[in-house]
């Protein structure tokens, strides 16, 4: 090497920087002036020229061995696992308190009432198998469709439900029966036992509504004791399910316990097409698992059905 | 249902990138199994930390720095394989440094770069990839390699003066004058 001048290693690295393309025309300029008059340097740049043609050259080669679809294809059928397995949540603030809600790419996995935080935290370290992560935004529309049904806004939840958090599959079914009960209407476990096929089961009917993973969605505070009483509500929120009824306008009485007003109530007996008043026929000696009871007349015809023409409630309205 | 369940965003940012992650760890560890394991792991992490990414990131250089960091760990791994195979026997083969070899390009010239550029510092070796390869700017290879894009720039250069250097006396290089 002959580039010995102070002159020619002070402008070293612009030298780089102009052979690989890099510099602003005020370097170019210098390092130019500079190689017109040094051989050696100039000899230099054409060098870094000739070698950024070289690694144009690497850039473009495919590297050999590799099958670049292969690998992305291995790692889609990996992501595909993990998005089956992941459910994103939020924790938001509810008027029935801290509430959790999550979701898997299938649908809500996940409504929960929460005491704290900490609570949300093991609760969700329980859910084996499932990769959990917070995410708001992913859960934001959730909440807010929520809160409208809260507020009265709304009548129906229509998420699309994940329910691999259930337990069995005759909690699945359970579910499913009790996901169809209509806004305003309430039944009896041993109706819902009855629905799916297994009429003794009625204990374990409630079993299976105690743990439902999606309340409200999948609206289990529709489902009674067949006296009447309000029973158990995800474990000890009865005063929940008394809220959540009488915003759907279910007639409610405080007795020995909480009760719904079943003389205030219209009546579909099992599943014909109308209603009626508490009072038609032999339906105030029924018992519950044969009825399905509405707080008012729209209620029973949202869902469908049709005045009874014997007993006519639409001519006779129960008087408030 | 008001609400479509499973798109994904994350879709578009693998169709974007995962096709670049993949030559990059592929040049760097110039093995083929190891560039599919450390891009998969590279998107799989990506997968589950995406969400938190803020809006206004720059996705491809993140997604650079992840890979980038699983080849470096990577790397202690196999060091320390490679350390112990070594002192558990006296087989050479098993010392071997086995990258990277399997470079074979159809470009002679191209080839011998390649060769000078696997012997560079670890660094250097990145940053001159991440830039000239790829195109990275210098600030989002220095957030990669945890230094500063002055750092990052200094890298790439000494890199470059070094594959100069170790072509200078091969013949694929033109020169002006005689030496």
């Amino acid at each position: 090497m002959s580039r010995t001048h102070s002159s020619c290693r002070d402008i070293e690295a612009e030298l780089v920087a102009v052979g690989t393309g890099e510099a602003p025309p005020a370097t170019v300029q210098v390092v130019e002036a500079h190689v017109a008059g040094c051989a050696p340097c100039r000899d230099e740049l054409r060098q870094y020229r000739a070698l950024e043609g070289l690694v144009a050259d690497v850039r473009r080669v495919p590297l050999p061995g590799t099958d670049p679809a292969l690998a992305r294809a291995e790692l889609e059928a990996r992501l595909a696992d993990l998005r089956r397995r992941l459910v994103t949540f939020g924790i938001f603030s509810s008027p029935l308190g801290p509430i959790l809600i999550a979701r898997s790419a299938e649908g809500v996995s996940m409504v929960e009432y929460l005491e704290s935080r900490v609570a949300a935290a093991s609760r969700l370290a329980h859910l084996v198998g499932l990769d959990a992560v917070e995410d708001e935004a992913e859960t934001e529309g959730l909440y807010r469709d929520l809160l409208d049904y809260l507020h009265g806004r709304r009548t129906r939840l229509d998420w699309p439900i994940d329910l691999r958090l259930a337990s069995s599959d005759f909690q699945r079914r359970v579910l499913q029966v009790t996901s169809r009960l209509p806004y305003g209407a309430v039944t009896s476990y041993a109706h819902v036992a009855r629905e799916i096929g297994a009429p003794t089961a009625v204990r374990a009917v409630a079993q299976a509504l105690r743990w439902n993973p999606v309340p409200i969605a999948i609206p289990c505070h529709r489902v009674i004791g067949s006296s009447g009483d309000l029973t158990g509500y995800a474990g000890n929120k009865i005063t929940l399910k008394q809220r959540l009824l009488t915003l759907e306008g279910v007639p409610i009485a405080a007795r020995r316990a909480l009760q719904i007003e079943r003389r205030a109530m219209y009546v579909r007996y099992l599943a014909e097409g109308e209603y009626c008043l508490p009072t038609c026929g032999a339906l105030e000696s029924t018992p519950l698992a044969q009825l399905t009871l509405f707080g008012s007349r729209a209620r029973a015809e949202a869902a469908g059905l049709a005045p009874c023409t014997d007993c006519r409630p639409d001519l006779h309205p129960i008087s408030a | 249902m008001g609400r479509v369940m499973g798109d994904d965003p994350f879709e578009a940012i693998v169709a974007a990138h995962h096709g670049e992650i993949h030559r990059y760890l592929a040049r760097v560890t110039a093995r083929a199994s190891d560039a599919d394991d450390l891009s998969q792991e590279t998107f799989l992490r990506a997968f589950r930390a995406h969400r938190a990414l803020p809006a206004s990131a720059n996705v491809r250089a993140w997604l650079f720095a992840i890979a980038t960091n699983l080849y470096r760990n990577h790397i202690r791994g196999e060091v320390r394989r490679r350390r112990a195979l070594a002192a558990a026997s006296t087989d050479g083969s098993a010392a071997d440094p086995g990258w990277p070899e399997g470079l074979a390009m159809v470009k002679e010239a191209s080839a011998r770069v390649e060769r000078v550029i696997a012997e560079l510092p670890l660094k250097q070796r990145l940053a001159f990839t991440m830039r000239k390869i790829h195109e990275l700017d210098y600030e989002a290879i220095g957030e990669t390699l945890h230094c500063s894009g002055e750092s990052a720039r200094a890298h790439v250069f000494q890199a470059l003066r070094k594959i100069r250097r170790g072509l200078d006396d091969l013949a694929g290089v033109p020169t002006e004058s005689p030496r």
